[in-house]
């Protein structure tokens, strides 16, 4: 049986089919326009042959030279890399929990649960690094641990505010859950274990992956609470970039992003692909 | 919880304090022969220190040097406050070292594992914000004025009034996005002191600023120079160093530290307490400030240096370049800031809060 | 929903380890900072607790409500311009065929991880006067003159004599665009997940009954929706809120943010009780929208349900 095939939308037929509508496209192309002028014009600009993003020198690779000799630049990149994806997983865990949590039981002080599961959305960045900060410094976490466990400290403070954002997408999620399949298949005999895992989680999945996706972001973006748990050893990339754009921003930060970006794009693809092909198995199996 | 006491030493620091004991007990204070690990973990600002300074000393020590980078001094201070998190040597600006010293935040000096100190101008060797440089040596100094678009602007504009009180340049003004400084000059316009605590003067200032509003396009965070490089803005107030970065790019862009005279800062090296490794930190900073090493960081950051032993060495095009070293004149009328305390801090950011809020 | 004391080892493996996490990590370092927002500042780095109000009572001086106000106005602009914006997007990925779908997915979230300080240079290297934005609003200008040469009215200057650049950067207008830019995929990400599993059926029965397009996306899609808009908000509104960077890097001489000042409070004024207090205060503001929205919602369902 497999119920996720019950979940599968039927071909699309001529009304419904949005994305072939002119406004539609319209829209999309405006939209990516905008999200992405200021991309295109970073990535041009990592290829301008002078020290500063605005005047047109001619084409040049020195930057990327420069980038890729920084080691300074390459260790906070590699760090960045490591913290976004650890704490992924963490939060994608700990929030998907969270979500079927509050949206499965009713238990004493549920709304006071709720309230403070929020409460990572809503504090305001530099109090909660201010907040680590107090608490790292207070219970004397350890400084020097070799890599990668010295990167554990902002490891947490990021699984910290980011798994509630994922337990509010996956929730999103959830509400459009029909009870009646995990109890129908609870009548059949499945056990908890295999209601979660042959129900539960096909049908989080794409809220499982937007919320990723958010976690990743945040944790790949995060300046401010970063830089209050960082230390001499655990640069990452955005306070490294930070402190050498305050005053101009060089192409050789430019072109650091870019590889970035690329580097980025080749693991989702890969990750996308992969994907793809483990969900192949099943269907076939299905069809 | 009656009272926090932010600063616990780490069992790191711990450990380095009483090695850095050893070590002094046990060896002659030598650069680069110490039971330390070889690294020193320097704190610094960006584009701060000479392309090739930092494997220099690698080459003359063997101390490996961790740099990290810090945006403005209120930063630095945040991070420190609740401990060192491992640095070895800082760069804070003049009113920071007071603040710091206040907070117990700076490690005193053994001068005598610095001989280079003698290469320093002694113009500079007792300053009001570090009385006998106990804790900070002097790293590099400057001026705060206009940097301006000479094609678009008539004349020299000598004076704070084109920017504070006079709406000729409407729209093409940009003022630093540090309250102090901001409010600090309106003063100095006024005719008061630079350091003017007088409630009554300082909202005198705010409104000043309050009605100038209008003309003024946006208090920019330290990057006004590109705003001027790329035409957002005619006139800016910004650090001479800055604007000496865009003339070099642009030659329609000169500097002028106005006739009311500016704000003079200097930068400083220091070793914050709990530094891990102290005896690295006097070898790195008696690196700093020798002579061709100096005159290296000079050449390449393009900042006046108080080294004396280094600006001999360096040419005229530095030397006399009065964005660089300003006229004695310019100088003369010029003020440092100076901290005075959580008051004062206090009530700046109202006034910069309703300067804003305006 | 279900008792928790139906099925208790479920109830305690699924909400402890979130629980945990949360007390340990983000509720015990907020507390330090709670206590603090009562304390006084004693000499530089110290700070004594002595359960004073006098920092909320500061905090509540017309001007800084007055920066509360504008905040939330900053805020709310955001969050209904990313609704309106991220919508279509999020319609045109559920849409997309399967094979698009992940592409469109990555096309929306990729530029969010660039680094958003640089993104934020980026975006101003767009918006400002020489920049891109102007550099193709004067060639649609020169374009339209030739247009107009050849029509033969050349000579009245319908266009104005000269190309005037706008203005994009360094206004309120700027702030608002900033921020869109920085939290939209906060809005697409939930909008996305509440409507994949949009039961096209539906659509097409109100089609066959005879509704508009339009109809339909209002009676069908809006209301299936409204958990996405809803958590989307949630994630844009209040991230927006609480914002500094963008205020500091796109805005004007008034474009401050409660942010700001909370931020200053932490750095430059040496602050950290005020700086607690204000930020405590904008979080019961928060929870005071989140509870006014609960209340809604309750009674939304019980109108539902009855």
């Amino acid at each position: 049986m497999n119920l996720a095939a019950l979940f599968r939308h039927r071909e699309p037929i001529g009304p419904l089919e949005y994305t072939r509508r002119t406004w539609m496209r319209l829209t999309l192309l405006a939209t990516f326009v905008f999200l992405y002028a200021p991309i295109v014009t970073l990535v041009a600009f990592s290829f301008n042959d002078s020290r500063r993003n605005i005047v047109w020198r001619g084409f040049s690779l020195k930057y990327y030279e420069k980038a890729l000799a920084n080691d300074g630049l390459i260790e906070a990149f590699v760090n960045s890399l490591t913290i976004a994806f650890v704490q992924t997983i963490i939060a994608t865990i700990l929030g998907a929990l969270t979500a079927l949590l509050l949206w499965r039981f009713r238990f004493p002080f549920r709304g006071g649960y709720e309230g403070a599961m929020a409460l990572p959305i809503v504090i305001p960045e530099i109090c909660m690094g201010v907040a680590m900060l107090a608490f790292f410094s207070r219970v004397g976490w350890p400084t020097d641990l070799p890599w990668p466990l010295n990167l554990s400290a902002i490891t947490i403070a990021h699984v910290s505010f980011s798994f509630p954002f994922v337990a509010v997408v996956v929730r999103a999620r959830l509400e459009g859950f029909n009870r009646e399949f995990s109890e129908a298949a609870q009548d059949l005999g499945a056990s908890e274990w295999q209601v979660f895992r042959d129900v539960m989680v096909p049908f989080m999945r794409p809220g499982l992956v937007a919320g990723a996706l958010l976690a990743f972001t945040l944790s790949l973006d995060d300046f401010v609470i970063t830089f209050f748990t960082s230390g001499p050893d655990t640069v990452t990339f955005p306070v490294k970039v930070y402190s050498m754009v305050r005053f101009s921003v060089t192409p050789e930060v430019n072109a650091a992003s870019t590889v970035l970006i690329a580097l980025t794009v080749v693991l989702t693809v890969l990750a996308l692909w992969l994907q793809s092909r483990a969900k192949l198995k099943p269907e076939e199996v299905a069809g | 919880m009656a009272h926090c006491k932010p600063f616990r030493p780490s069992r790191r620091s711990f450990l380095a304090g009483t090695g850095a004991v050893a070590a002094g007990l046990t060896f002659l204070p030598k650069a680069g022969f110490s039971a330390e690990e070889k690294v020193v973990n320097f704190y610094n600002w960006d584009t701060y220190i000479g392309e090739t300074t930092l494997d220099d000393f690698k080459g003359a020590s063997g101390i490996e040097v961790n740099m990290d980078l810090f945006a403005d001094n209120a930063e630095l201070f945040a991070k420190l406050k609740e401990g060192n998190p491992g640095y070895d040597v800082i760069v804070p600006s003049n009113d920071y070292v007071e603040r710091m010293v206040a907070a117990n935040m700076l490690m005193k000096l053994d001068h005598s594992k610095i001989p280079n100190i003698a290469n320093i101008d002694l113009a500079f060797m007792n300053p009001n914000h570090d009385p006998g440089r106990v804790y900070s040596l002097p790293y590099m100094w400057g001026t705060i004025g206009i940097g301006y678009r000479k094609s678009r602007v008539d004349g020299v504009p000598d004076s704070w009034k084109w920017l504070y009180e006079s709406d000729q340049y409407a729209g093409k003004i940009a003022l630093l996005g540090t309250p102090s400084t901001v409010i600090q000059i309106a003063c100095k316009y006024l005719g008061y002191p630079l350091n003017e605590s007088d409630p009554a003067k300082l909202e005198k200032a705010a409104d000043l600023i309050i009605k100038q509003k209008p003309s003024i396009k946006v208090f920019a965070d330290d990057n006004g120079q590109d705003l001027l490089l790329s035409g957002e803005v005619d006139l800016t107030m910004e650090w001479n160093g800055d604007i000496l970065q865009v003339m070099a790019e642009d030659d329609d862009i000169s500097y002028v530290v106005p006739k009311e005279g500016g704000l003079l800062w200097e930068d400083t090296l220091a070793i914050p307490t709990g530094a891990p490794h102290p005896e690295n930190a006097h070898a790195f900073m008696n690196y700093v400030l020798d002579a061709e090493a100096g005159a290296a960081i000079a050449d390449f950051i393009q900042y006046a240096t108080p080294n004396a032993a280094a600006k001999a060495l360096m040419d005229k095009s530095y030397t006399e370049n009065p964005a660089i070293f300003p006229p004695d004149e310019t100088v003369k009328n010029s003020e440092v800031a100076i901290y005075q305390g959580p008051e004062y801090s206090q009530l700046i950011d109202r006034l910069w809060t309703k300067i804003n809020a305006a | 929903m279900e008792d928790w004391r139906r099925t208790p080892l479920v109830f305690w493996v699924t909400s402890l380890p979130p629980t945990l996490w949360l007390v340990v990590f983000f509720l015990i370092p907020l507390a330090l900072v709670w206590v603090m927002s009562f304390g006084e500042l004693d000499g530089l780095i110290d700070i004594k607790i002595t359960g004073t109000l006098a920092n909320y009572a500061r905090a509540l001086d017309p001007l800084y409500l007055e920066v509360f106000g504008k905040s939330l106005v900053f805020a709310g602009f955001t969050t209904v311009i990313s609704l309106l914006v991220g919508f279509p997007v999020a319609l045109a990925i559920v849409f997309a065929s399967p094979r698009w779908r992940p592409i469109l997915l990555l096309l929306v979230i990729l530029p969010f991880w660039t680094n958003l300080l640089i993104r934020t240079y980026a975006l101003i290297a767009v918006l400002r006067v020489r920049g891109f934005a102007n550099f193709s609003l004067e060639w649609l200008w020169d374009q339209g003159n030739t247009v107009l040469a050849l029509m033969g009215l050349g000579s009245y200057q319908l266009l104005g004599d000269r190309f005037e650049p706008l203005e994009l950067l360094y206004n309120n207008t700027a702030v608002v665009i900033g921020l869109v830019y920085v939290h939209m995929p906060f809005m697409i990400l939930p909008l996305y997940a509440a409507l994949e599993r949009l039961d096209r059926s539906l659509i097409e029965a109100a089609l066959d009954l005879g509704a508009s397009q339009f109809r339909a996306f209002l009676t069908v899609v809006v209301p299936l929706a409204l958990p996405g808009i809803i958590s989307g908000g949630i994630l844009v509104f209040i991230p927006a809120l609480g914002s500094f960077l963008t205020p500091d890097l796109l805005g004007g001489t008034d474009s401050q943010m409660i942010a700001n000042v909370i931020e200053r409070q932490f750095k430059g004024a040496n602050d950290w009780p005020f700086g607690a207090a204000l930020s405590f205060l904008l979080m019961y503001l928060t929870f005071a929208a989140l509870t006014v929205r609960a209340l809604v919602n309750r009674r939304a369902e019980r109108r539902g349900g009855a």
